[in-house]
């Protein structure tokens, strides 16, 4: 096997073409001329491209990698996984969050020793969120067992990608490997760089198929157990022939870095050391920063200063070895760090650099650590400048006077501190008076008497204009509307997603009442404890606050996929919140991908439209009756076009989660950029959407459906193409009479059935 | 119009468009750095500013060259360009978009109006000032305004490639939309034939455009704990008029009944309430007009309206601030 695998596989050298691509072109590149079986992925700013463009390839016909969208990265993470158990070659990518929920999984895959790559397009993790990029999620992915190499251009990232997969699989290794390179920096800056213009060179190189003689499960002839439990007597065995893969792939990766030089005639020494013969002073620095700095290093060398720079192509295995050489002669090293390990006075690289050192009891060399750069913070030949001047004075002093600290922070200025520019209003102000709620106990139903709506401008908003939601987008209209029929205080959660983040970049906020933010899924765990915790202190007269603040918590934007689970725990415990969806029907915070909530065959940037593929290929998730199905008190669902409905369904929501527990309601919402429609006619649209039947108005009253608008009844019912052909998502199904009927019978299949539930209050 | 080559010049041509979300100066940028080097064989980067921002939010594209024998290794932003690329004249108010302007450098600024005005909108009495309609060619053509400004960017980086240009223009719709590719290309030569030039000598003394690195608002003495923000509402500050593409809602009170659909309708909460007495003697509430300073010219208030009392109107300069009914808070 390993001769194989030793035996160079490309003797000539194939042809290249030059190419202006990004970093997330280059890794989609190199996984398509792999043509791996499986990616399961989930999206997340800034690795997202990567699948985008493998499913816009893939609706061209020129891969057939098995793209799965995901419930969230934990599933993705799962689904790649269990890919790699059935013997598949697999690739994936994440970032910052991304890689933290699907953490977990990760271990257990290095642990039971199946290969895959995984691109982690590097960038802050929260909180506070930060979507650019820096090192604190890579390193979480230290001490996970996975190999990990640092890609630092978007050639880097190309080549890195098939040579990861050669690193994993090969014989003395089996461990999956994450190829690591910098969000925006490189993921986003399109660069001259050099393709194989076959993909079968690639192919060639890599093994048209993954080595055999591997345990998988796609062998029912041999049946295998993967992954009993152990105790600590197997665990450490299990966990030292880990290390030992570790320790053989150092060696290895220098083999097929080799291979691969020959191929491409391109280097990736598992140290690059930049003008370090003769350096006295120099930086250590992973990814774009170090490609930055070298610019500086020119610049002092033309100065006549001895500077030099050290950049390592892989981290894990750390190459201790290769630093020991390389650092013999400097005489101040400055460790730059795009995160911080907080209080272990220096982040995770300083550390293995400086016991790298300890081990040569001849080198005398200066360490210093800097914590730069953080969440995208531009990093400016300037700065690379300050650094060597911080090693230069060490060098002048003898030591590091302050050895370690962080680069670029500013204390403000008093002037510049945020001044209050409303003064807050709570309770009676924003209390109309004018809805009135009573309880039918004949029916078990609530009966709202509504004022018309101009009555209802009396009440302030409760939202600031001043957001950066795009124009036309009916979150934010939708979300005010319904903030008019709750009388009283708020506090309100909102989900990561588009009417998150613009209506809260930092310092900025657009909410007038107290506004929470947490991560995309968690949002109905984390108001599960607010409330409970409030109604505690409250119980213990801890604090003094009305009866009637309300709860809500705005999901949307896909966050019923990934936050399914948190919501449906906090339905079964039915605390008095109200969860608010406003389903735009896919990701468009992160550039329109596929949610669950997109309906067959619309167009998004992961369910693209081509002659192998058209649009989504299932149906939409049908939210109202799952969370109906958990017996809540209260469930509808609602649109803006038709707003004294909403405005009524508001204030049943407030009254049931104020008087009974958990409500939970869906509106559908508008998106112009990625519906591709008219700004103006979001409503229009929305009320296509109702008088189509595709999304029915309803409510589920303690386990009893009613239609509150039956388009039918009113003569109002259209067929679906016109609602569809009033977005530029949908244009494509027009003229598919398959995909159309396909969709069409599903809308009526769940309209009828809702009919019988309104019909009949058993159902 | 520039006299930068490959070979005459050892740093790097720099180029920075200032867009808003939406205008495709992403797309226009990258486009212009792939015609350099894949069609000129010059060495290049392109990138945009990223971040949150949505559609209708200030935008910044950058464009790097240099000799094909010289390696591009920064990766920051472009503070000092030689060319400047305004796509949307109203930017100014919100952004130093000449800053860090090179000696020597060009403004492109998309605009009907006069050199005279345009100069002094961006107080930039000296130096060469190209404009362009390039949002007229783009309605004219039903095409896209980066396109026409792709155009005018050509003429002044005149060590570019037209034809190269024209051939990526045509591979890009031919396949999909080849009713597309005639327009483009019109849209693209027109903004290459219309763009008008004017340079005002510089006195002898005069200097780059300074620039500032935007320093944060907030340190670490200044934020609250935890990055909570106590000011609530505050985005109220913000001046989002640079956001419009054209239209704004005209509101004629004359026939309008009051109904607030529109108050319904409005994303950007523009609408602004009074309770007075009706003709009853009757509390109740009157729209009074239309905050301008939040209105981004969705039009979806117009779309709603069942009087036709919301209109669409072409916006000319001074048209909102002179129809501006503020928002009283508190």
């Amino acid at each position: 096997m390993s001769i194989m695998e030793e035996a160079v596989t490309a003797l000539t050298t194939p042809e290249q073409t030059v190419a202006f691509e990004s970093g997330n072109e280059a890794a989609a590149m190199a996984a398509m001329q792999i043509n791996y079986h499986v990616m399961g992925y989930f999206p997340i700013t800034p690795s997202t491209e990567i699948a985008q463009i493998l499913d816009q390839k893939k609706a061209q016909g020129l891969h057939d990698i098995q793209l799965i969208a995901a419930d969230g990265e934990h599933g993705s993470a799962g689904i790649c996984y269990g890919a790699a158990l059935s013997g598949a070659r697999v690739v994936n990518a994440t970032s910052a969050n991304g890689f933290m929920y699907m953490l977990e999984q990760i271990p257990v895959q290095s642990g039971t020793r199946f290969p895959m790559v995984l691109n982690l397009v590097t960038r802050a993790i929260s909180g506070p969120l930060d979507i650019r990029g820096d090192h604190s999620d890579l390193y979480y992915a230290l001490n996970t067992g996975w190999l990990i190499l640092t890609a630092s251009t978007p050639q880097a990232v190309y080549d890195m990608n098939i040579i990861a997969l050669k690193l994993s699989e090969h014989t003395d290794v089996r461990l999956p490997v994450i190829v690591a390179y910098d969000g925006f920096f490189t993921s986003h800056q399109k660069r001259k760089l050099h393709y194989f213009q076959d993909g079968r060179s690639v192919r060639a190189f890599v093994g048209e198929q993954p080595p055999a003689g591997f345990d998988n499960v796609a062998d029912p002839a041999n049946p295998i157990t993967i992954g009993a439990h152990m105790n600590g007597d197997d665990l450490l065995n299990n966990h030292y022939q880990l290390h030992l893969a570790q320790e053989q792939a150092a060696g290895v990766y220098k083999q097929i870095v080799h291979q691969y030089e020959q191929l491409s005639g391109r280097s990736y020494e598992t140290l690059e050391l930049y003008c370090m013969d003769d350096a006295e002073v120099a930086l250590f620095l992973l990814n774009s920063a170090a490609e930055s700095a070298k610019d500086t290093v020119d610049k002092l060398r033309a100065e006549e200063i001895k500077a030099g720079l050290v950049r390592p192509n892989i981290i894990r295995p750390f190459p201790a070895e290769e630093l020991r050489n390389a650092l013999r002669g400097v005489k101040a090293l400055l460790v730059g760090e795009r995160a911080d390990s907080y209080g272990g006075q220096g982040a995770n690289m300083t550390h293995e650099v400086r016991s790298a050192l300890k081990l040569d009891p001849d080198n005398s060399t200066i360490v210093l650590s800097r914590v730069f750069g953080l969440g995208g913070k531009d990093f400016y030949p300037d700065d690379a400048d300050a650094f060597f001047r911080l090693a230069l004075e060490a060098v002048e002093k003898g030591r590091a006077e302050v050895p370690f600290d962080y680069y670029g922070q500013v204390p403000g200025e008093e002037d510049k501190r945020l001044q209050p520019v409303l003064t807050p209003r709570h309770g009676d102000a924003y209390k109309s008076g004018l809805i009135q709620i009573t309880p039918n106990e004949a029916t078990g139903k609530l009966k709202v008497k509504l004022p018309p709506l101009r009555s209802l401008t009396v009440k302030p908003k409760r939202l600031a204009p001043g957001h950066g939601a795009c124009p036309g987008c009916s979150a934010i209209s939708s979300l005010e509307l319904f903030y008019k029929g709750i009388e009283g205080d708020v506090v309100t959660l909102v989900q990561t997603g588009c009417a998150y983040v613009v209506t809260a970049g930092y310092p900025y906020t657009s909410h007038k009442q107290t506004f929470v933010h947490n991560l995309f899924q968690n949002g109905a765990a984390t108001v599960s404890g607010m409330v409970e915790a409030f109604w505690e202190r409250k119980r213990r007269g801890e604090i003094e606050v009305s009866d009637d603040v309300t709860f809500i918590m705005v999901t949307g934007d896909g966050g019923m996929d990934i936050g399914m689970g948190p919501s449906i725990g906090a339905a079964l415990r039915n605390h008095r919140m109200i969860i608010l969806e406003y389903d735009n029907e896919g990701y468009m915070n992160t550039g329109s991908q596929l949610s669950y909530s997109t309906p067959l065959g619309h167009q998004t940037s992961t369910s693209g439209v081509g002659k192998k593929q058209k649009g989504k290929a299932f149906h939409h998730k049908d939210t109202p009756q799952i969370m109906a199905a958990t017996n809540i008190p209260y469930v509808f669902t609602a649109v803006e076009s038709m707003p004294q409905d909403l405005i009524m369904k508001a204030a049943k929501a407030q009254w049931y989660a104020q008087n009974e527990g958990m409500v939970y309601g869906k509106v559908l919402s508008t998106c112009p950029l990625n519906w591709r429609s008219e700004d103006h006619l979001g409503g229009t649209i929305l009320k296509a959407a109702v008088d189509s039947c595709f999304f029915p108005l309803y409510e589920v009253e303690h386990g009893v459906t009613t239609i509150t608008y039956d388009p039918e009844a009113k003569n109002n019912r259209i067929p679906v193409s016109e609602w569809l052909e009033m977005m530029g998502k949908t244009k494509h199904m027009l003229a598919d009479e398959e995909l159309l009927g396909a969709f069409e019978e599903e809308i009526d299949k769940r309209w009828e059935r809702l009919k019988l539930k309104h019909e009949s209050p058993l159902l | 119009m520039s006299k930068w080559t490959k070979s005459n010049q050892p740093g790097f041509f720099e180029i920075r468009l200032e867009s808003i979300g939406g205008l495709g100066a992403n797309l226009a940028g990258k486009m212009l750095a792939e015609s350099g080097v894949l069609g000129l064989g010059l060495n290049g980067a392109g990138f945009s500013s990223y971040g949150s921002e949505k559609k209708g939010s200030p935008v910044k594209s950058f464009i790097r060259f240099c000799g094909p024998d010289m390696e591009i290794r920064d990766h920051s932003p472009i503070e000092q360009p030689d060319v400047i690329g305004v796509f949307h004249e109203a930017l100014h108010t919100t952004v130093q978009v000449l800053s860090g302007l090179k000696p020597g450098g060009v403004v492109l600024v998309n605009s009907t109006r006069s050199f005279e005005e345009i100069r002094s909108d961006l107080n930039y009495p000296h130096g060469t000032l190209a404009m362009v309609d390039a949002l007229g060619i783009a309605l004219e053509e039903r095409t896209r305004v980066n396109t026409s400004m792709l155009g005018a960017l050509f003429r002044i980086c005149d060590f570019l490639d037209r034809d190269s240009m024209r051939d990526v223009i045509r591979r890009t719709f031919e396949k999909k939309y080849p009713q597309l590719v005639e327009p483009n290309l019109r849209t693209f030569d027109r903004g290459y034939d219309e763009v008008q030039f004017e340079t005002v000598e510089s006195p002898a003394e005069a200097a780059a455009v300074s620039f500032l690195r935007q320093q944060p608002q907030l340190g670490y003495e200044t934020q609250e704990l935890g990055g909570i923000i106590r000011t609530q509402g505050n985005s109220l500050l913000k001046d989002l008029s640079g956001s419009r593409q054209g239209y704004v809602p005209e509101l004629n009170l004359e026939s309008c009944i009051h109904c607030a659909n529109c108050d319904a309708a409005c994303p950007d909460l523009c609408f602004v309430w009074e309770s007075a007495e009706d003709k009853c003697g009757r509390r109740q509430m009157f729209l009074q007009g239309i905050d301008y300073q939040y209105c981004k010219g969705c039009l979806k208030c117009v779309e709603v309206c069942p009087t036709g009392s919301l209109a669409p109107l072409r916006e000319e300069a001074g048209y909102a601030d002179s129809n501006r009914v503020a928002h009283v808070f508190n």
